[in-house]
């Protein structure tokens, strides 16, 4: 028998190896399991049993780290079978990056994230490549806590939610400052916030836009420009947008010789904003974590003077999410965290260890369960469910937003 | 040359064990074995590089598989002069390659040069030098902020010694607008890499060299011209190409010492590519492929320069 060329074998060497890989391709693709069907919770319960569920979620609050280790993971391996693996992202922009990447490279169905923390422009990114699995937050168990037709819960900074994401905790801003340098009269409204900014130049910081805390902190000012929230309610008005900004913008630039570094430059992350406070470079700043403020200063990390406050034009709140990519193995197990999320026990433990606001109706809980809500202490430097709630302004449309990130960018940061 | 025949029973176990009846593996012609024996490392480069490139060429020409079809252009590429953030970050991106690069040559060559000229502490020292090579760059900048921030070491020492009024009177140098904590944390990690390399070089018969010159009447000045800084040119060189492309396309020093704005051209890139709107992806990709470019013409430049300074070495040996 002829021996076959040396060169003649390695093509086939090859070849198989190409042929054997493209097989692994395509068999990940098969092994999409039909999607749970959430009208039927007792098999999403028993699909869930056994997965593993790789959770996306921003991990700079290490109050909110400790309750999902010490109280949902534990929940969920016990009761549910399922073992949570928590994936820290600095930004949810990568996760949502992460899942995009993910079905370029075609593993649909197969991709490796299973849930995200997520609300606002990164769920309208994945809205706009059509990344999400939708049709679930209604069939909850626990939506029956949820009241899903509150403005907050059924659009994300006015995109409408359609299904695609389960609500699971409200996020409220407000204004934290030293009261051993700034006195109630300084935080009463964010002009008199400047004014006291201009006497004690350098000692107020919000982290440079599109930071989520510092986008928020101009929308604010902005808020307060337009005076009336009224006039920014609703789908992105250029027309409406452009005097406002152009009043916006220099009343930020003039704020600037008063901010940390005169302004020359911006933090570039909230928790520079918070270690600036921590070392005692600022007094004030705005947060969108107002209840996780009182271990900060049990800790020792703030001063024992610190306070927070809501200045009079009102704070803005929004609500985070629970989203599953359409890729994701694992929605069963995704939907299990997400009703385990609603759960008013895990509302209750979220509140009382990391000041967390509850995202569920407390009307619509069980009598015992408002009392228990009601004996969490208040402390201090935390505002209470309601001092937090009573002012607060709706998120802006997405299309305000990334003008005002635009906007402030072009118009204060580069100028 | 030793390797050779360990590398040949290589290829014929390998090849043999696919198939123990054929044994004529010896005969395997020597391009071909050349080019089995780098497939491995072939493979990784141009898949994960060269695939990753392919990328994000397509993607900064606008191809974007989820987003309504649009037609492909250099339209990324047409507007990335009128982007403030990208004019203002070529200047920053390139004063503080060249900085960095001039710098940690100079200093890497003296540490070299003093490293060599020490007796019995000579070793303690080289080992001295390479401490910093493993250490990942991102832990050199957190070091940097704790060091040179106005809450940092430095700022508190000279508080306490009385030389500022308090900590936020001290020079920013980390997000200063010229760059200084990411020139320094740049120096810090590679002029012990270019004193490493250099090091090496003249550890490698230069002493005998430079005896004969000396006993030719050559002095101090004249030995380190005509015999220490031919042989070491080719080395500094390929090393100061190798850190000024590295701080050129290096991401995370200067997103955690610099500026939002100005910022480098990698940190300008992640801003872009960040961006919830999927519609910057394409001047997000067209920066970095143009940072990409940036880098590969630097290859090309030592690879010039190396080929000139071997012959100007030659030259200078033959004379």
């Amino acid at each position: 028998m002829r021996r076959p060329r040396p060169r003649a074998r390695l093509i086939a060497l090859f070849a198989a190896a190409v042929v054997t890989l493209a097989g692994c391709g395509a068999t990940g693709a098969e092994q999409a399991a039909a999607d749970p069907d959430p009208a039927d919770w007792p098999a999403v319960l028993a699909a869930a049993r056994g997965q593993t569920l790789d959770w996306y979620m921003f991990t700079g609050v290490e109050e909110i780290n400790t309750v999902v280790a010490d109280y949902v993971a534990p929940r969920l391996a016990d009761e549910f079978g399922v073992t949570l693996n928590v994936v820290p992202v600095a930004d949810t922009a990568d996760a949502v990056n992460k899942v995009l990447a993910e079905r370029q490279a075609g593993r649909t169905g197969s991709g490796t994230v299973d849930a995200i923390w997520i609300n606002g422009e990164n769920f309208a990114t994945g809205k706009q490549a059509d990344l999400w699995y939708c049709g679930y937050p209604a069939a909850l168990p626990n939506a029956q806590f949820v009241d899903l037709d509150d403005p907050a819960v059924a659009s994300d900074f006015g995109v409408p939610v359609q299904g695609c994401e389960a609500a699971w905790q409200q996020a409220s801003s407000a204004l934290i400052y030293d009261s051993a340098q700034l006195g109630e009269s300084d935080v009463a409204s964010l002009v008199a916030l400047s004014g006291w900014a201009r006497s004690n130049p350098g000692r107020f910081a919000y982290p440079a836009p599109p930071d989520f805390t510092g986008s928020m902190v101009v929308r604010t000012f902005l808020y307060d420009t337009a005076g009336d929230p009224s006039l920014l309610a609703g789908p992105f008005d250029e027309a409406r947008f452009l005097p406002l900004a152009d009043r916006l913008w220099p009343r930020l630039n003039a704020l600037e010789a008063s901010l940390w570094r005169g302004g020359a430059t911006y933090p570039t992350s909230q928790e520079a904003v918070e270690q600036l406070y921590a070392t005692g470079e600022i007094a004030a700043f705005y947060t969108y974590g107002p209840g996780t403020i009182a271990r900060k200063v049990d800790d020792g990390v703030f001063p024992a003077s610190t306070r927070a406050t809501v200045p009079s034009i009102g704070n803005i709140g929004n609500v985070s999410f629970l989203a599953i990519p359409g890729d994701s193995p694992d929605k069963a197990a995704a939907l299990v965290l997400a009703n385990l999320l609603q759960d008013p026990q895990t509302q209750l433990r979220f509140y009382a260890d990391a000041g967390i606001y509850p995202v569920i109706d407390l009307d619509h809980t069980p009598q015992d369960v408002q009392q228990r809500f009601a004996a969490v202490p208040v402390r201090p430097a935390t505002l209470s469910i309601a001092a937090l709630t009573v002012d607060v302004l709706p998120e802006l449309d997405t299309g305000y937003v990334a003008a005002v990130e635009a906007g402030w960018t072009a118009n204060v940061l580069q100028r | 040359m030793t390797e050779r025949p360990c590398a040949d029973n290589a290829v014929r176990t390998a090849l043999s064990a696919h198939d123990p009846s054929w044994r004529g593996a010896a005969r395997v012609p020597r391009g071909l074995r050349i080019a089995l024996l780098l497939a491995p490392a072939l493979t990784v480069v141009v898949v994960l590089f060269g695939g990753g490139l392919a990328q994000a060429l397509a993607q900064s020409l606008g191809y974007q598989p989820f987003l309504p079809a649009r037609p492909l252009g250099l339209d990324a590429y047409r507007a990335l002069w009128a982007d403030p953030a990208v004019r203002a970050s070529v200047g920053l991106t390139l004063r503080i390659a060249v900085l960095a690069t001039a710098a940690a040559a100079v200093l890497g060559v003296g540490a070299a040069l003093l490293v060599r000229s020490l007796g019995r502490s000579r070793t303690a020292f080289a080992a001295l030098l390479q401490v910093t090579l493993p250490l990942p760059h991102i832990v050199a900048a957190l070091a940097m902020v704790l060091l040179l921030a106005q809450s940092g070491a430095l700022s508190r020492v000279a508080t306490a010694a009385g030389f500022v009024d308090a900590p936020a009177a001290f020079p920013a140098l980390t997000q200063d607008g010229f760059g200084w904590g990411i020139i320094a944390s740049y120096v810090w990690k590679e002029a012990p890499f270019v004193g490493v390399v250099v090091l090496a070089v003249l550890s490698s018969g230069v002493a005998e060299l430079e005896d004969a010159a000396r006993a030719l009447g050559a002095g101090a000045w004249q030995r380190f011209r005509h015999v220490v800084a031919p042989v070491i040119a080719p080395a500094v060189g390929a090393t100061s190409v190798l850190v000024f492309a590295f701080t050129v396309g290096s991401y995370e020093v200067p997103f955690l010492l610099g500026r939002p704005f100005p910022a480098t051209l990698p940190v300008v890139a992640y801003q872009r590519f960040r961006d919830p709107d999927l519609a910057a992806r394409a001047p997000a990709m067209a920066i970095a492929v143009v940072t990409a470019v940036l880098v590969g013409l630097c290859a090309l430049a030592y690879l010039a320069l190396a080929d000139r300074l071997r012959g100007v070495r030659v030259g200078e040996v033959a004379r």
